[in-house]
């Protein structure tokens, strides 16, 4: 997060490659963020002490001010006082500004920042993220965590300038008048500390009003998602009274927390105004005596109104920091994850033989190996392994909303606990030899790049991300358009290609939503063919696709991959026909292997695969 | 026959080289330039950064796709709508409590202000000082508690309304004409019901109160100021210029620039989710560097629109510091010469000076007010504009005088110039099969939809029992004929609340019950704590998803149409529970006749009759065996699927 000129604009400045955050305690990682921002916070809390000590000295400045005018009729000495309070006036603005400025610049360093590293540790996981961490919290720590650092450092800044500040309004005060400054730096955090026992339930009533809230927006996500069905099937009176409900209970919280609200600015209304009742008590008591002048009176009224400022500052910044660092913990808990294994250095070969132990296939370079298994979860595990894929187990998701206080913690204790154990799990798993040999070498002794290059994976729930046809289809953006249409063809996409107004500039949703089942299958499988592995493996790779139009791959797959190695689990004859070979699975291990004609009359191939001949056959 | 289009336009939209960049040209501020052409850089940068959210503005308020959106007009007209009845009484009170409250907070700086006259003319004993401040102190107590009733009347106010509002829109979403529902996706409305609501819900609970509060409190100021001395008043005037002038300046670029800036945030959240939940992919295609890229490329594009926001809210706040500062510098300026003159006391530059300092709260949030008020009315205008899709549905009196359904000479195009369908004949016998079999992109789902009564089809008609299935009220068509969609979506509510749907105010406990046991639920809902009132969904009760199937199954049971439309590509038979669910499908295919949108084989042989569609038509239609005799298309292809 060090500034450093990169790509066309130097802001956001790039992450480099050297620095790490320090993940050993969220205090730690706190304080490694304001160094990370070198110059920022520094200037930070330069601005914000211009922009608050002038405010400090404008009650004193008009004091003097009306003493010189109006009291003493001295023009030009008031002509004087005022030229220098518009002078600190024009300072203050400007420091306002730099403090913003400023503020949003650290702001926006560590939140781009950080969600930039979120994305890098999540390329550096791959698959192994899915394990470990919940999506939702991940985009938690990216969205509002980051956000929350931001909130966290800049009250930090504003909190040194304010201390800074009242120092300096304590000594003008004291200096004019030690009674009446003794009275106001004793009474103004008296006075915050008396509206303290208030923002207990106020806090309670805003937890509570926030919670309802968000239980009122899951209500209604819940009937925009099931909106189809409720329109398609009915319910929309059942739904419409459910929802009603909820709103009428968010109103009475919400009145509960606006009732809080206006007791919490009554008392400061309250307690400010006596503290203005005593000052002008005891300080037209001094009038009288001849101790002190209108114009210090004045200044007088000017810093019991002032100081409240700083002095929020400080409560602020408590809170702030305590949030800062929860949401410290949830950050460095994802950025101090890694991956279980080492590589192992030695490249692959061009067209390896590969030979899976545990079920005992081989697949035969060059060739298209069917797999067909009787559970289908055997043949998407042994897919895994093919590829050295951990398997896809998600950890449970966060739910601990309901939760309060104590019972959160532990309960995100027990997360994190059973996190590190998984941790330790997949260590151990990738720490021993892998089980599937590459011409003979196990996997755990191949580099993991080269690995990744050479055998693609393809399986069933394979993302689609947003954009255009043509990055969906070539995301790299390296092919020729001449290889993107035979892959849109062997995947017969065209239709797509069809539907969509503008051709290869069409826009493709977030995930592929608005596309088919079958329409987003057939995307993935033309982007894997564009990739043109040496080895690729395809689960299920036309499980939604209709069966004319699954001949039609078949037939064309089967070409465009001739001479390199082809893996395909699915139970479709009609892929199944084209593959040179098959492989049957039982119990996870290999039974029989030939060709479609040579497994027709095996039994098992047949209940598996033939369902519905037996019944045109009997 | 598709690869014609291919090959004409393959070439012509397709780019080569790197992808453009999302960021405009010309935001470069040059560095050690002379003063005047860096001055030149970043006016012309903010006027770019302008000139991008205004774009951003307008392509959200006329959404390419997605629901409609509303005018501002109409959106403010709906808002006052809901301010009559009893509202408008809360409306006045609040008004009314908020004046009151603010009369109270400006007799202190008024009775402070003669205090200090009689103080200076040595008009004042110490008796007659313990009676000022205690008068003072007592309308400070007043002030108090009026204060606490004004706001919350104002809460009770602006939840009131929140209440109404949010009410009204789930109102028009459970209101949406049926084919509008299936054609779009749920994103465009999850957005506008989960965002735009929070937005209407700041402006309707934060910043329509404190409009009242702050519009109330400044006018009470003004007039107050005015009594107190006129000629003091005068530095409002610049003050009110300077308000006016900058809050337009500010007012009519924020929304945009909001808008822009939280358009940019909803695109980062959208490349970090897809990253994680597609960390596989990334992995196995070594898309990393890309997605990270994109990342980089997604911070920048939204680092441009936190600048221009921040610039906004620099003026603003350097117009509002000085605009409430200077007036004091003013009031003292004046009060030197009006004192000398004698038209001014120095009781009375007192009290201009409190009331000056009193403004600074008010005029901080009166900007920020409006500015969410703006925003709040945007989204209202986003969520009523839903409502302003047409239904192309027609109810009528008339009753269907039988169970049969035809459809006949049916074109449908989702496009305006490119059919579909062209121009199909489909006849369906009381309690048969019929599969619709054909490749992708030929017509077979949307077939189903329109013999399902979805659409209204461009030309001809689908009628059941010879009434148009869009003439049939949405009630009545629910119990004839259903489009079995694969949405088994569990809502939020108890197991008999998320079967009883179709029938919702006439199905028993006994017939729900009889219709879980049907699809062989029965078992599982009877041991949940409470039966059919346990409660289901979000941190309560949740099923698998072959139960949650199960209960989709039963919800149309209840519906017992006498005609199902099965959408194998859509349907809710997920293949990994087919097997466990296939007795419970059975028992609601029994008895009635389907038309099964096949993409199995095994399907279409087990059907009555197969309908085989290609290009819009059905090409072939018959029983297997015939089929196979015709020796077409079909039995091409079975002769491939079973040998």
């Amino acid at each position: 997060m060090h500034v450093q000129p990169r790509g066309r604009y130097d802001f956001p400045p790039a992450i480099p490659a050297d620095s790490r955050p320090d993940v050993r305690s969220p205090s730690r990682f706190l304080f490694w963020l304001i160094r990370s921002y070198g110059w920022v916070m520094p200037a930070m809390t330069l601005g914000a002490a211009s922009w608050m000590i002038p405010a400090a000295r404008t009650p004193w400045l008009l004091g003097r001010a009306i003493d010189a005018g109006v009291a003493r009729a001295d023009v030009p000495a008031a002509l004087g006082w005022v030229g220098l309070l518009l002078l600190v006036i024009a300072i203050g603005v400007g420091g306002g500004i730099l403090f913003h400025t400023f503020a949003v610049r650290m702001w926006l360093l560590g939140k781009y920042g950080l969600q930039r590293r979120v994305s890098h540790r999540a390329v550096r996981l791959g698959h192994v993220l899915n394990r470990r961490v919940p999506t939702g919290e991940v985009i938690s720590v990216s969205s509002s965590d980051t956000d929350q650092f931001g909130a966290t450092l800049e009250s930090f800044g504003h909190a040194i300038a304010a201390a800074f500040s009242f120092v300096l309004a304590s000594v003008l005060m004291l200096s004019t008048s030690p009674t009446l400054g003794a009275v106001v730096l004793v009474a103004t955090p008296l006075l915050l500390l008396g509206s303290m026992p208030v923002l207990r339930p106020l806090t309670r009533a805003q937890a509570a009003e926030r919670s309802e809230s968000s239980s009122l927006t899951s209500l209604a996500t819940d009937i925009a998602t099931g909106l189809r069905i409720l329109r398609g099937v009915g319910g929309e009176r059942t739904f419409a009274g459910n929802y009603e409900r909820q709103p009428q209970k968010v109103r009475a919280l919400g009145i509960r927390l606006g009732t809080w609200q206006a007791v919490v600015e009554a008392i400061s209304i309250l307690l400010s105004g006596l503290l203005l009742v005593a000052l002008v008590y005891l300080g037209s008591l001094r009038l009288l005596e001849g101790t002190l002048s209108i114009g210090e009176l004045i200044s007088f009224f000017g810093y019991a109104v002032f100081l409240t400022s700083p002095m929020q500052t400080f409560f602020e910044f408590a809170q702030k920091w305590v949030q800062g660092l929860v949401a410290a913990q949830k950050t460095i808990a994802l950025l101090g994850t890694d991956v279980p294994w080492a590589d192992g250095g030695r490249p692959l070969g061009p067209a390896p033989v590969l030979h899976d132990e545990a079920s005992g296939v081989t697949v035969r370079p060059g060739r298209m190996l069917g797999i067909v298994s009787a559970d289908p979860d055997d043949s998407a595990q042994l897919a895994d392994r093919l590829g050295r894929y951990l398997p896809q187990e998600s950890p449970d998701p966060v739910d601990d909303a309901e939760l309060t206080g104590r019972r959160r913690k532990l309960a995100r204790r027990e997360r994190l606990e059973e996190r590190a154990r998984r941790a330790r799990e997949d260590a151990e798993r990738a720490g021993r030899p892998w089980g599937v040999t590459a011409d003979g070498v196990d996997y755990s002794k191949l580099d993991m790049a080269s690995l990744r290059r050479t055998i693609v994976v393809s399986h069933t729930d394979a993302m689609l991300f947003s954009g255009t046809l043509q990055t969906a289809v070539d995301p790299w953006g390296t092919h020729a358009r001449q290889d993107a249409e035979r892959a849109l063809i062997v995947a017969s996409a065209e239709d797509i290609y069809e539907s969509l107004p503008g051709g290869w500039q069409g826009r493709i949703d977030e995930k592929g939503r608005g596309l088919s089942g079958g329409q987003r299958q057939r995307l993935v499988l033309a982007r894997a063919l564009l990739r043109d592995p040496e080895v690729l493996v395809l689960v299920e790779p036309t499980s939604a696709v209709d069966a004319h139009t699954e001949a039609r791959i078949a037939a064309r797959l089967a070409d465009h991959r001739q001479g390199r190695t082809t893996v395909v689990v699915t139970a479709s004859p009609l892929l199944l026909r084209r593959c040179d070979e098959i492989a049957l699975l039982v119990d996870g291990r290999e039974i029989a292997r030939g060709t479609h004609d040579q497994l027709h009359d095996h039994p098992e191939f047949r209940r598996i695969v033939a369902r519905g001949m037996e019944d045109s056959d009997a | 026959m598709l690869e014609p289009v291919l090959s004409r336009t393959s070439a012509a939209t397709w780019r080569s080289g790197p992808a453009a960049s999302r960021l405009p040209e010309g935001l470069d501020v040059p560095r050690g330039a002379g003063l005047r052409r860096r001055a030149a850089a970043f006016r012309e940068r903010h006027r770019i950064r302008t000139e991008v959210a205004r774009q951003t503005y307008a392509e959200a308020r006329e959404p390419k796709c997605g629901f409609p959106v509303a005018s501002s007009a109409q959106a403010v007209g709906f808002l006052g709508e809901l301010l009559h009845g009893r509202r408008r009484v809360l409306l006045g009170l609040a008004i009314a409590m908020n004046l009151a409250a603010a009369g109270a907070g400006l007799v202190a700086p008024f009775l402070l202000g003669r205090l200090v006259d009689r103080v200076t003319g040595g008009q004042l004993e110490r008796s007659g000082l313990t009676t000022t401040v205690a008068v003072i102190a007592g309308v400070i107590v007043a002030q108090a508690l009026l204060t606490f009733a004004a706001r919350r009347s104002s809460a009770v106010l602006g939840y009131d309304l929140l209440a109404a509002a949010r009410e009204e829109v789930v109102r028009i979403v459970l209101r949406l004409p049926l084919g509008h529902v299936e054609a779009s996706g749920s994103g465009d409305l999850l957005t506008r019901i989960t965002s735009d609501v929070g937005k209407m819900a700041v402006a309707a609970r934060w910043a329509f109160p404190n409009l009242i509060v702050s519009v109330v409190l400044i006018g009470a100021t003004l007039v107050a100021m005015v009594v107190n001395s006129w000629q003091l008043t005068l530095p409002m005037l610049g003050t009110a210029l300077v308000m006016w002038l900058g809050g337009r300046y500010y007012l009519s670029r924020a929304t945009a620039g909001y808008i822009m800036e939280s358009r940019s945030y909803s695109i980062i959240n959208s490349t970090t989710t897809e990253t994680v939940e597609g960390a596989r992919t990334v992995e196995a295609l070594g898309l990393g560097d890309l997605r990270n890229a994109q990342i980089d490329e997604d911070t920048e594009l939204s680092g441009q629109a936190e600048r221009y926001t921040m610039t906004l809210r620099n003026f603003l706040f350097s117009m509002v510091d000085s605009s409430f500062q200077l007036p004091l510098v003013g009031v003292v300026l004046l009060g030197v010469w009006g004192h000398a003159e004698g038209w001014a006391t120095i009781g009375q530059i007192t009290t201009a000076a409190l009331y000056i300092s009193q403004l600074q709260g008010p005029l901080d949030r009166v900007i920020a007010v409006l500015d969410h008020l703006q925003l709040g009315i945007v989204s209202t205008a986003r969520l009523i504009g839903v409502a302003q899709l047409d239904d192309d549905r027609t109810p009528g009196e008339a009753v269907p005088t039988g169970v049969k359904l035809t459809g006949k000479d049916l074109r449908f195009g989702y496009r305006p110039d490119t059919d579909v369908l062209h121009g199909v004949d489909v006849d369906l016998r009381p309690g048969e099969r019929l599969a619709i079999v054909g490749p992708s992109g030929s017509g077979k789902s949307t077939l189903g939809r329109l013999v399902a009564g979805i659409n209204r089809p461009r030309t001809g008609q689908v009628t059941v029992g010879d009434v148009d299935v869009m003439d049939l009220p949405l009630d009545r068509l629910r119990t004839e004929v259903a489009l079995v969609t694969q949405e088994h979506h569990v809502f939020v509510g108890t197991v008999r609340d998320n079967v009883v749907l179709a029938r919702e105010t006439t199905a028993s406990d006994e017939e729900v019950e009889r219709a879980l046991r049907a699809v062989d639920a029965w078992d599982w809902v009877s041991r949940l704590p409470g039966g059919l009132d346990a409660e289901l969904g979000h941190g309560k009760v949740s099923l698998s998803p072959g139960q949650a199937q199960q209960v989709a199954l039963a919800r149309l049971i209840i519906a017992d149409p006498h005609t199902l439309v099965l959408d194998e590509a859509t349907s809710l038979i997920d293949p990994a529970s087919a097997r466990h669910l296939e007795g419970s499908l059975a028992a609601l295919l029994e008895g009635r006749a389907v038309v099964a949108i096949a993409h199995r084989l095994h399907t279409a042989h087990d059907a009555d009759r197969i309908a085989v569609v290609d290009s819009g038509r059905i090409v072939e239609i018959g029983s297997h065996q015939e089929l196979l005799e015709l020796d077409g298309q079909y039995a091409d292809l079975w002769r491939t699927w079973r040998d």
